[in-house]
């Protein structure tokens, strides 16, 4: 029952980039249908972590377990196919192509074993459109739309994909709060309706609180806490990790 | 082009006839004129594909022309039909550009250009060499057809034409298709396509392989059309300029553009021909030149940008 | 391999490898495939010519000469064509340049004609021992001064600012434009100097061999071969390129026969590609 629980499972995966450790021996648990915030300071390994489990970077050592299967060193199409899928920190959309051919994109091919048939597929594209509000802007250019709207695009285009796991890196930067309010709400909402499981990338620490069931802190490549959002708030080392020694201190004495 | 769909088949098809009856109308040194010309569009199509739509430029594309041509001249040899040597001229352009694909795909822009015309030059020299099987460098004969010049050349017109399109046809069946969602994303960004599912290598060796397919055949016609090949002639590095200059001036990554633009280039170097005989290389040189900096999106892209332009003039019109 | 044909194979090489840094320069910094390369060469080749047909100027002395109307032709060529086109992307750039060697070629066969030249200096048939090899004056003065040439050009690109400048661009080029470097002033320098390389190589070419605009593809086939073999904009990589190219020719026109030369080479250069694709030195020099 438990185990079942646990839809992909991260053991001491670890990325190296010549002598810098941007990965180092980590290991946590994904539990299907959460939010799971993955924090860090800038250059924690977040992304790093991100690329090795879709299979972007080929990893140094370590496993990644989804759904029972070692995908750790599958190529990233496959990975897609099987149902893990992610977004890009700095957005990837298909220049040339419309936002509808960019969701259709996803459509048609993310996940097998589904219909992605043509006709199926633009109808699914045209519904997922319209569940992220870019319905006014489906036949532009990507290359004429704002920022916040290609971000909304890439999202649209891996709910196209129907993965079962969705990986989000850093969504809401170079948005303003009004926009990152108007965002979470989707991804929430968007979570209940396709019974996803999301782990959520931030460095801002705010960001995540409201938004994460659980939440994993990286720092310098290693995992530091695991925990609730409360749990993790309060630790000394997550605080010391984002302000600096002094800092941590001050607080400890104070509290 | 036009935003029509059935006005746009009505259109095509009626070109079509009107290129089948053209022969009775004009001269017999026209008709070969435009059967290069289809020939031009074929290659041309197949260079479209892979970098108009998929990002690809393959430089070295005329191996696939001289690999069809000399398949069918060596089988032609050996006593076979040409309708019995063309399937062997295909399948071993296919393989070959499959073979070659495998390794030579995972580059990217610049390095997978010079690989292929690498290619191209190595192939080039067997064929030079191979003394015994392909004639070497000196070339070799293909059987001539019995019939009158006239009757034969009608013929190759005809065979060219079909080609050019049912290439067409498939291409453009290709890139509505899934496939096509598929290299086209290749195109917009590898990374990002395989991230989303999409097995690049196996697009991008199938896509060469078509490409390959259809400019083989484009050679066998030609070999036999003409009865006489030579491997530089067939192997040339130039096919792959002048069809790229082609694919560049009708406009890459749309379906028709390299129809247009071997019309416009070889019409256009007919005349340079005639007119300045000892500058035609300057003059043609020149044209590329101003094509590519007051034309860049080639003809088809210049005539969506000007119907786009008076679609938004037309609507704020209609607002004001 | 004999004394001899080692011998042969590096002076032939050390052309090869002056020819084929300007081009690698030009490729793997300013980005730009120049398929008008070989017609350059050659058109040093006609500068000197005719320099040694008025004035019976050595060749030597008239590189000089051709080194400046190539660097300045390279700087106008990328300043109003090759600069505006840059962004479009490969497939403008190798169709313009191409283009610009139609041009050129045509400019050369109406002015020259298409027959073979030679310049006939008067130390020509000099010969000098070496063991028991015999090496050719002219061969040797040209391996010198090409050995110098490559070495100048490393100095201009270690030691200068602008040299600095360029290298910087090449590494990083947002970097470079934050810290003040004109970015498109580099580029150009930069093919302009691979232009002044190639009217080098064209000018000691001429003191030695005969040539014609028949040589222009073959020319541009075999930088293609040392640029990639050495890793592009790697000065020393094509240099060792080039040495290598001629060796490969030299000794493949002996096991396997001199129609083998030019597929030999294809050979190498895709087989480097696919396994080294940063070249043969290895080094990553540009992204
Ligand atoms: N391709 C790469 N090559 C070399 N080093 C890399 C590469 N990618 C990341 N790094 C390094 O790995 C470390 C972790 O980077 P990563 O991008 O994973 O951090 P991050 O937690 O996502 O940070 P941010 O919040 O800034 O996005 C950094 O020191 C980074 O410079
Ligand atoms: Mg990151």
């Amino acid at each position: 029952m438990e185990e079942n629980n646990i839809i992909l499972t991260i053991k001491s995966l670890s990325k190296y980039f010549g002598a810098l450790k941007a990965v180092d021996e980590v290991s946590f648990e994904v539990k299907r249908g959460e939010i799971l915030g993955l924090i860090g300071p800038n250059g924690a390994g977040k992304t790093t972590i991100t690329n090795v489990v879709t299979g972007t970077y080929p990893k140094t050592s370590g496993s990644v377990i989804f759904e029972d299967t070692d995908i750790s060193n599958l190529k990233p199409y496959q990975i897609a196919r099987k149902g893990l899928t992610r977004t890009f920190q700095v957005v990837k959309p298909l220049i040339g192509m419309t936002v509808e051919e960019n969701v259709l994109v996803g459509s048609l091919y993310g996940r097998d074993k589904r219909n992605t048939d043509m006709k199926n597929a633009s109808k699914r594209a045209r519904e997922i459109i319209k569940l992220v509000g870019l319905e006014s802007k489906k036949d532009s250019l990507v290359s004429d739309i704002t920022l916040p709207d290609l971000k909304k695009m890439e999202f649209a285009r891996v709910l196209a994909m129907e993965p079962e796991v969705l990986f989000l890196d850093e969504v809401m930067a170079g948005l303003n709060p009004a926009e990152v309010e108007e965002a979470s709400i989707l991804v929430k909402r968007v979570r209940r309706e396709k019974e996803l499981t999301i782990v959520y990338i931030e460095h801002i620490m705010k960001a995540v609180m409201g938004i994460s069931d659980r939440i994993v802190v990286l720092h310098h490549g290693r995992k530091i806490v695991e925990g609730t959002p409360q749990e993790v708030v309060n630790n000394s080392a997550v605080i010391e990790a984002y302000l600096g020694k002094r800092y941590a201190k001050e607080v400890n004495n104070e509290g | 082009m036009f935003n029509n769909k059935k006005v746009n088949i009505f259109l095509i098809i009626v070109g079509i006839i009107i290129f089948i009856f053209l022969p009775r109308f004009v001269s017999g040194y026209w008709v070969r004129v435009i059967t290069t010309i289809f020939m031009y569009a074929v290659i041309s199509q197949g260079i479209n594909l892979m970098s108009g739509y998929m990002g690809y430029l393959p430089f070295g594309n005329a191996m696939f022309f001289g690999v069809g041509a000399y398949i069918t001249a060596i089988g032609m040899g050996k006593g076979l039909s040409f309708l019995a040597v063309l399937p062997l001229a295909a399948l071993t352009a296919i393989l070959v550009s499959i073979l070659f694909g495998l390794p030579v795909l995972r580059l990217r822009g610049h390095y997978f250009a010079i690989a292929t015309i690498g290619m191209s030059g190595a192939l080039l020299s067997v064929v030079q060499n191979a003394t015994e099987i392909t004639g070497g460098a000196m070339g070799t004969t293909l059987p001539i057809i019995d019939k009158s010049p006239e009757v034969t050349y009608n013929y190759f017109y005809l065979a060219m034409l079909a080609l050019m399109v049912i290439t067409t046809l498939t291409i453009y069946l290709i890139i509505k298709s899934k496939f096509g969602f598929g290299i086209r994303s290749i195109k917009a960004n590898e990374e990002a396509a395989n991230s989303m599912g999409i097995n690049t290598t196996y697009h991008k060796v199938i896509a060469w392989a078509i490409s390959a397919l259809f400019t083989s055949i484009a050679g066998a016609l030609y070999a036999y059309w003409m009865s006489f090949i030579g491997p530089e002639e067939v192997f040339d590095v130039m096919i792959a300029v002048n069809t790229i200059v082609i694919m560049l001036i009708g406009g890459a990554g749309s379906i028709l553009g390299p129809i247009i633009g071997a019309f416009v280039i070889s019409l256009l170097s007919e005349v340079v021909w005639s007119t300045f005989l000892e500058y035609h290389l300057a003059v043609l040189g020149i044209t590329i030149i101003i094509i590519v900096f007051f034309v860049p999106k080639g003809i088809t892209g210049a005539i969506a940008d000007f119907v786009k332009k008076r679609e938004l003039r037309l609507r704020k019109k209609v607002s004001v | 391999m004999s004394l001899q044909m080692l011998i042969n194979a590096i002076l032939l090489g050390g052309l090869y490898a002056l020819m084929g840094i300007g081009f690698s320069l030009q490729w793997g910094i300013s980005g730009i495939i120049n398929l008008s390369y070989g017609a350059m060469v050659i058109l040093g080749s006609y500068i000197s010519l005719e320099f040694f047909n008025l004035f019976h100027l050595d060749p030597f002395i008239s590189m000089i000469m051709s080194g400046a109307i190539l660097f300045v032709i390279g700087a106008a060529i990328y300043r109003t064509l090759l600069q505006p086109l840059i962004k479009g992307g490969i497939v403008f750039t190798l169709i313009l340049t191409f283009a610009l060697r139609l041009v050129i070629e045509n400019i050369i066969l109406k002015v020259w004609s298409a027959d073979y030249r030679t310049i006939r200096v008067t130390y020509a048939g000099s010969n000098f021992q070496f063991g028991d090899a015999y090496i050719p004056l002219i061969k040797f003065l040209a391996f010198i001064v090409a050995g110098i040439l490559i070495y100048l050009t490393y100095l201009f690109m270690m030691k200068t600012k602008t040299g600095k400048g360029i290298q910087a661009v090449a590494l990083d080029k947002e970097g470079a434009q934050a810290v003040g470097i004109d970015v498109e002033k580099m580029y150009l320098i930069n093919f302009a100097l691979g232009t002044a390389l190639a009217g080098l190589t064209g000018s000691l070419w001429a003191s030695i061999y005969s040539f014609s605009p028949h040589l222009l593809g073959s020319i541009v086939g075999k930088v293609f071969i040392i640029a990639i073999l050495g890793g592009l904009g790697n000065i020393w990589g094509a240099a060792a390129g080039g040495l290598l190219l001629g060796i490969a020719e030299t000794t493949g026109a002996v096991f396997f026969g001199s129609e083998w030369q030019e597929a030999l080479g294809m050979v190498i250069m895709v087989s480097v590609l696919v396994w080294r694709p940063y070249g043969l030195m290895g080094k990553k020099f540009f992204g």
